[in-house]
């Protein structure tokens, strides 16, 4: 490794401060819990289909904030500009669906 | 300590089939921009040779349908398009202090697919007949049974394999302006035409993948037999409409936006003032990206979706025109009180703000629902739509072309050739557009291939094939002017126009394959005005002087399209009976398109497996690297 490439090196870990495993683990965890909660609700049983829909669907979004939040780093700073395109494309093609999908077929 | 590689050096054919220099693409983007917007220019002619009396009987109705459709298709997908990726690629890199754009080989791949979707879509005037359901290929019209041919299939494949370059290049622009403004320059100090493809790129993202869909779906109904649009299998022909608008709204703006861009970059320049209202201009732009994903609708007023839902659309669409009021205003402030300098590319510029605010105007118009029953598929939709498309778009590349391209070859354009062009093409516009209003009010249909005489649309339509023919004559000044600025020799000064605001400016013309020797630093909106008001005749450096970081030319982005292109004519024909049983067995197993994907993986797997770190200009280099055309 050359001393360019190793100041290189610091300066990045610089800019992304490690925050430890500790943050991760628990967040691992929380994923693996949400998905065994999701297949618990399934495999029981016996319940109301809608109830169950709606856990699945709960348990989802919960899941998409586990994974964007940590795995896709939106909680760190410096990801405004993916948080606003992923908002701004979640509300474009939500309107669209929505509305043209309740149209066709009211 | 920089190390050098060693890098392959192509020359002729092989440099321009392997370049990934953003001087470069641009330039490819703007040739086969040009090739496909003269072919389009000459379907329009002969559409409008086709009108110019009654019961005229030059052309068959199947070969109007067919040039109507291809005409719209072409221009838009393939000719405006183009002409403004190739502006963006020659100016965005230059304007924000780059030395590329942020994903060379991208940019590569991002033209090589569109120029061969484009190809393969043109492929259909010689392979069996050219899609003729219009621009818009509205099921159930475009269905297999009513359009048997492979017209449709070009265009589901060919627009497919186009898109998947525009998405590639709006992606990229994207990351270069959000990554790679020169130090100094926050969002704020941004050029407005770095603002206005900033915002188109972020529409071409949210936008395009809404068309993709839908062609996917149009191909599997076409192809595999499926029934998304198909009534008899449960599926349902308004689906195709609304995915198409989804999309085609945001497209419209896509293609208006840079032209709003450039505007904003000519006019300031040439009435020697800073822009009026930068701000607003900025939040202007974003307001009408984010309108114009609300009104898709607006094209469906007559498919019956109820009067709640066509108020709703009319009034979103309404509110369109306060952002671009906004912009129009801002652009009469700006040359107010200015020195005024009416040069081709500013004649454009001004010339474009009246004609395209009667776009807007009529626009309006057709977005009252109950007065659109009555507009609905006449002529006065294509008067309004040429007026925004050639008056608004057109227009401003135009202007642009002329303003940008001493920055892109280094010879500037002639004054006397240019005036001709503007005012032969301006006339020629408003004969052959003005009088469509009127066609429309009294009742003429849209892609009607002829009508009958004595219904008072004789003259009218004399006189928008005579316009026609003065458009045609400007675009040939227009080439004539291009042909004489390559016979005088390279070598006009940084800063042609002595007014240039912005850092393009600042570098040779044409800049050298590394565009900055050292990163500018940025102090204020306007950084190079800025700079020349406080004194100084160059921009303060960011970095000192050393080695330059440059991508390695690769011919994989060409292998990989050529792959697709083949994949899509195997996909097209899979269920094709042909006279030689090889040609059957080739394309009905699948051989074909199997084939042409795994030239495409393969490449893909090349560019994986093997790293490519690129070259290294070193300093002692710079003064002999001068960035040499062909």
């Amino acid at each position: 490794m050359t001393v360019d490439e190793q100041n290189k090196h610091q300066l990045v870990n610089q800019r992304h401060r490690h925050e430890g495993p500790q943050k991760h683990i628990v967040a691992f965890i929380f994923s693996i819990v949400l998905t065994l909660i999701a297949f618990a609700a399934v495999g029981a049983g016996g319940v109301n289909p809608a109830f169950t829909i709606i856990i699945l669907l709960v348990m989802a979004v919960l899941q998409v904030f586990v994974q964007m939040g940590y795995w896709m780093h939106l909680k760190d700073k410096g990801h405004m500009i993916p948080i606003i395109f992923m908002l701004g494309g979640f509300f474009v093609a939500g309107t669209a669906i929505i509305t043209a999908l309740s149209w066709m077929w009211w | 300590m920089a190390h050098a590689h060693s890098v392959k050096r192509y020359k002729g054919l092989m440099d321009w089939l392997t370049t990934v220099d953003h001087k470069k693409i641009a330039i490819l983007y703007l040739l086969s921009g040009g090739l496909f917007f003269a072919i389009g220019g000459f379907e329009a002619i002969l559409i409008r040779l086709q009108l110019i009396k009654p019961m005229n009987d030059m052309l068959e109705a199947q070969t109007f349908n067919e040039l109507i459709t291809m005409h719209g298709t072409t221009m838009i997908f393939l000719g405006v398009m183009p002409i403004v990726f190739a502006l963006m690629n020659a100016i965005i890199p230059l304007q924000i202090g780059a030395r590329d754009v942020a994903f060379p080989f991208l940019n590569s791949l991002g033209f090589w697919t569109f120029l061969f979707g484009g190809i393969l879509l043109n492929l259909s005037w010689v392979m069996g007949g050219a899609p003729d359901a219009g621009w818009t290929s509205y099921t159930p019209l475009s269905s297999t049974m009513y359009s048997p041919s492979h017209g449709v299939d070009f265009y589901t494949v060919g627009l497919q394999i186009a898109g998947l370059g525009t998405l590639i290049g709006g992606l990229n622009f994207l990351a270069t302006i959000i990554t790679m403004r020169a130090p100094g320059m926050s969002y704020m100090r941004m050029p407005m035409f770095t603002w206005a493809s900033f915002v188109t790129s972020a529409m071409i993202l949210f936008a395009f993948p809404a068309i993709t869909v839908g062609l996917v779906l149009l191909t599997f109904d076409r192809v595999l037999g499926a029934n998304f649009f198909n009534v008899d299998g449960g599926g349902n022909p308004v689906l195709w409409q609304h995915i198409f608008w989804i999309f085609g709204h945001p497209e419209v703006y896509i293609l208006i936006l840079p032209a709003f861009g450039i505007i904003s970059e000519v006019i300031p320049t040439f009435a020697r003032k800073r822009l009026f209202g930068y701000s607003s201009m900025v939040f202007a732009t974003i307001l009408i990206a984010f309108l114009g994903f609300m009104v898709w609708a607006h094209h469906m007023f007559t498919t019956g979706l109820g009067p709640v839902a066509n108020a709703l659309f009319s009034i979103s669409t309404m509110l369109i025109a306060v952002p671009t009021g906004i912009k129009i205003f801002n652009w009469l402030f700006t040359m107010w009180g200015g020195q005024v300098k009416f040069n081709t590319a500013n004649l454009f510029a001004v010339g474009f703000i009246p004609t395209f605010t009667m776009g807007g105007v009529t626009g309006v118009m057709l977005a009252s629902a109950p007065a659109d029953f009555q507009f609905h598929d006449t002529y006065f939709v294509v008067a309004h739509f040429h007026y925004v498309i050639v008056g608004g778009m057109v227009f401003g590349l135009l202007s642009g072309l002329h303003y940008w391209w001493p920055k892109m070859f280094g010879r500037v354009l002639n004054e006397t050739l240019g005036k001709w062009t503007f005012w032969t093409f301006a006339i020629g516009f408003h004969m052959t557009f003005f009088v469509q209003h009127f066609l429309g009010l009294m009742g003429m249909q849209r892609r009607v291939f002829t009508y009958l005489p004595n219904q008072g649309f004789d003259t009218m339509n004399l006189v928008s094939t005579v316009g026609a023919f003065l458009m045609g004559v400007g675009i040939i000044f227009f080439t004539i002017n291009i042909i004489k600025s390559f016979m005088q020799p390279k070598g006009c000064a940084n800063d042609p126009w002595e007014d240039g605001r912005t850092l393009e400016w600042t570098i040779p013309s044409p800049p050298p394959e590394y565009n900055f020797k050292q990163i500018p630093l940025v102090r204020g909106l306007d950084a190079y005005w800025k700079e020349k008001a406080a004194g100084n005749t160059e921009m303060t450096p960011a970095e000192p002087i050393g080695p330059i970081h440059m991508p390695s030319p690769t011919i994989i982005p060409f292998v990989m399209s050529v792959g697709i292109f083949i994949a899509g004519l195997g996909l097209m024909f899979s269920g094709e009976e042909f006279s030689s049983s090889f040609m059957s067995f080739i394309f009905n197993n699948w051989i074909v398109c199997g084939l042409g994907l795994l030239i495409t993986f393969g490449s893909m797997l090349m560019r994986s497996l093997f790293d490519d770190h690129g070259w290294h200009i070193e300093p002692e280099e710079f003064e002999e690297e001068g960035y040499k055309h062909g």
